[in-house]
């Protein structure tokens, strides 16, 4: 312990608990170019996200993959912007999840770190920083599309189409496993459940499996979840359904579904740190636990359809620096945020977040993680900011997370969008029913 | 239906053990002191951080790491009272705004020394008392009631059999005359803020295994205690563990049958009646321990 102390206070502290100055200093003097660029041809990037916090596991691992994704570029000869190199320095700003913290730090951000752009969580901190966002015209980014309006004009999702993404995992299900007829579904009662929860409504509607009950809501400050468990699997569901549950609930709620005697189908949109999970109940238990957030080692990422640079590689050194079971959910996304933000840059010639956001839009198509996709969201967003395409379904083998397939959330749209976006509405989620 | 009532009966008992054994510490914090102890579920957190370091880090023997949990948080606890408390002795409301400080510092300390993220924490058994195939009891459940019962019953016997649990008791209903008695205030202060502390760490020592252990886990853990120590009265050990009992069943029982946020509303609508009919809490009196 105190050797992991030790690490934690020499590696981790900066970044931890000690302030926004503490942790731009300490990201930058990580990514220190080893190309020469010249002084002033650098060019920042804020990452206004939770790096502590109970909401931390979905900020902190995309700087750190963030870190080495700066590395790998400035190595490379950094960005070419209007025929010139400029190295890239991540500065960060932990907003804790506090809309409050948001807003202030994307004003620090922009009037005194001089970023390009900033790339947030989103959910319950981005409208601290839209006024931020409105007032100076800067180019955001968010991992929740739930956050887009017709009024979020700078506000892109690039990435994580998220919740919609979960249809695809419900609809392999379906096919690949006909025989489950009904399920269950528990959320928390927040800003990233309630999008789940109908979004899985909206899936198992289009897949022909019954819901059982409604979904089963607890306070997000629940930390025993045997009763929850056992109203869940009360009726002896053939699938229980985790929607966006945070890890801090995946793991105990897996824990009693296997203490409990569940024997059913497993799903989720996430499963951070699954080995964990794997630990605590048994591989049997885990086996065929599906969700939708691959290992970057897997052998399905190296298909030529796929725009992340060397995910193999990419996991190898994320692994290698902070652990294998440190690997989480968004620990490539914001990477491959910054991949999509770099083309733009390249092909705009200008770091001008108004540049950068046409050069990114041009032609209504973008090249996303996991291949070609679309700029869409008009119907469920009231503005195409959100860039959709294919997304994996991921199954838990022997123990490991592995790709079963990939699979497009734009067809899946185009033929049940309107029991989406009827779901949507009964929870209050469209854009225009959102305060 | 008979076995989810059982199933869930069981789990309203499990529940009720931890809760109880966190709102008596601070019920004894707050019974000898006269400090609402805000950091309390900050040394629930400790304790539970106590077997991530020994029992997950170095391996150690469960029990061990749970005594060690326990003594350590005890410890901490003997370092508030000292540095904290007995300052401001006289300052009700300065020893709660203390309290509010530290635990943000321990917060902060358990970050930097072991990160934000959730802890693994093995298993210690994945035994199971199958009694019918819906309704389980994990054998380290189990054991958390057990331990928590016979904590609760040593508190007991030493608050209503020993010397120092009657200068406690007598510290707790008027100092100034348990003083003249010449019953040592500072020394009764010391005890009762080991053993309150004790109980959080035990607890939070007890249930790691079971629940994600993260820097901010104590946040609900305190809410929970306030809202046993209000309705079972401010003070009040006995009032405590039945209202943790019956908290525990209650919120338990709404959660399965209906759903977790109305198990909060209800938990939250008997406070405020309990407040309404009976301000002093069920079992509120001026004989405080």
């Amino acid at each position: 312990m105190v050797a992991k102390m030790f690490k934690n206070v020499l590696t981790r502290r900066s970044l931890l608990g000690s302030g926004a100055a503490v942790a731009g200093s300490a990201a930058a003097a990580a990514i220190l170019p080893r190309k020469a660029f010249a002084q002033d041809k650098v060019v920042k990037i804020g990452f206004l996200a939770p790096l502590t916090g109970p909401v931390a596991a979905w900020g902190k691992p995309g700087l750190d993959g963030c870190l080495i994704w700066g590395e790998w570029i400035n190595a490379a000869g950094g960005i070419n912007i209007g025929g010139e190199a400029h190295a890239v320095e991540f500065v960060a700003y932990d907003n804790e999840y506090d809309p409050a913290k948001a807003r202030t730090g994307a004003t620090k951000l922009i009037r005194e770190d001089g970023v390009k752009f900033i790339m947030m969580l989103g959910g319950d901190t981005w409208p601290g920083a839209q006024p931020v966002a409105d007032r100076t015209g800067m180019l955001f980014s968010t991992l929740l599309p739930s956050d887009l309006s017709p009024d979020t004009t700078t506000l892109i999702a690039p990435c994580e189409v998220h919740p919609i993404y979960n249809v695809t995992g419900v609809e392999w299900l379906a096919d690949n496993m006909p025989e489950l007829k009904t399920a269950v579904m528990c959320a928390q009662d927040d800003a990233l459940g309630l999008p789940s929860v109908a979004t899985y409504l909206a899936a198992f509607e289009a897949a022909g499996i019954e819901m059982q009950d409604d979904p089963l809501l607890f306070d997000p400050a629940t930390t025993d979840f045997a009763p929850v468990v056992t109203r869940l699997i009360s009726g002896n569901p053939d699938i229980v359904c985790l929607d966006t549950c945070y890890a801090d609930y995946v793991h105990p709620i897996c824990e009693q579904l296997f203490q409990q005697g569940y024997g059913g189908q497993v799903i989720s949109c996430t499963a951070d740190f699954y080995q964990q999970i794997v630990a605590k109940t048994s591989e049997e238990f885990m086996e065929g636990f599906v969700f939708q957030f691959p290992d970057f080692d897997d052998p399905a990422l190296n298909d030529e359809s796929i725009n992340f640079q060397m995910p193999n590689e990419f996991y190898a050194a994320y692994a290698s620096r902070y652990g294998a079971d440190q690997w989480g959910a968004v620990s490539w996304e914001y990477a491959s945020i910054m991949d999509l933000w770099k083309a733009g840059a390249e092909k705009a010639g200008s770091a001008e977040p108004d540049a950068v956001l046409a050069a990114m839009k041009e032609g209504g198509t973008g090249l996303h993680a996991f291949g070609e996709a679309d700029w869409w969201g008009k119907d469920l967003f009231g503005i195409d900011n959100a860039l959709v395409g294919n997304w994996p379904i991921v199954v838990i083998e022997g123990g490991k997370a592995t790709i079963k397939e990939f699979r497009s959330i734009p067809e899946w749209y185009a033929k049940h969008g309107e029991l989406l976006k009827k779901h949507m509405s009964a929870y209050g989620q469209m854009w225009d029913q959102r305060t | 239906m008979v076995e989810l009532l059982a199933q869930t009966g069981l789990n309203a008992l499990y529940a009720a053990s931890y809760t109880a054994l966190v709102a008596v510490g601070l019920v004894l914090i707050f019974g000898v002191m006269g400090v609402i102890n805000f950091a309390h579920g900050e040394l629930f957190m400790l304790g539970a951080y106590a077997i991530v370091a020994v029992y997950a880090d170095w391996n150690l023997p469960y029990l061990v790491a749970v005594a060690v949990g326990m003594a350590f948080v005890g410890t901490v606890g003997l370092g508030m009272e000292r540095a904290f408390f007995r300052p401001l002795r006289d300052n009700p409301l300065g020893g709660l705004v203390a309290s509010i400080g530290f635990l943000m510092i321990l917060q902060a300390l358990v970050s930097m020394g072991f990160g934000v993220r959730m802890e693994h924490v093995p298993p210690v058994t994945q035994e199971v008392i199958v009694i019918t195939e819906r309704v389980r009891l994990p054998v380290f459940r189990l054991a958390v009631i057990l331990a928590a019962v016979v904590l609760l019953a040593g508190l007991w016997a030493f608050l209503k059999k020993t010397r120092f649990g009657w200068a406690l008791r007598a510290s707790a209903q008027d100092p100034e005359a348990a003083a003249l008695q010449g019953i040592s205030i500072n020394q009764t202060a010391r005890i009762a803020m080991f053993i309150g502390a004790a109980l959080a760490g035990v607890a939070g020592a007890l249930t790691a295994p079971l629940i994600s252990v993260n820097p901010h886990m104590g946040h609900s853990v305190i809410v929970t205690a306030f809202i046993v120590i209000i309705v079972g009265g401010i003070g009040s050990l006995e009032g405590a563990v039945i209202v943790a009992v019956a908290y525990a069943f209650v919120h338990t029982f709404v959660t399965t049958f209906f759903d977790g946020v109305i198990a909060d509303i209800v938990g939250l609508l008997l406070l405020l009646i309990v407040l309404i009919v009976k301000p002093t809490g069920l079992f509120g009196s001026t004989d405080r321990a």
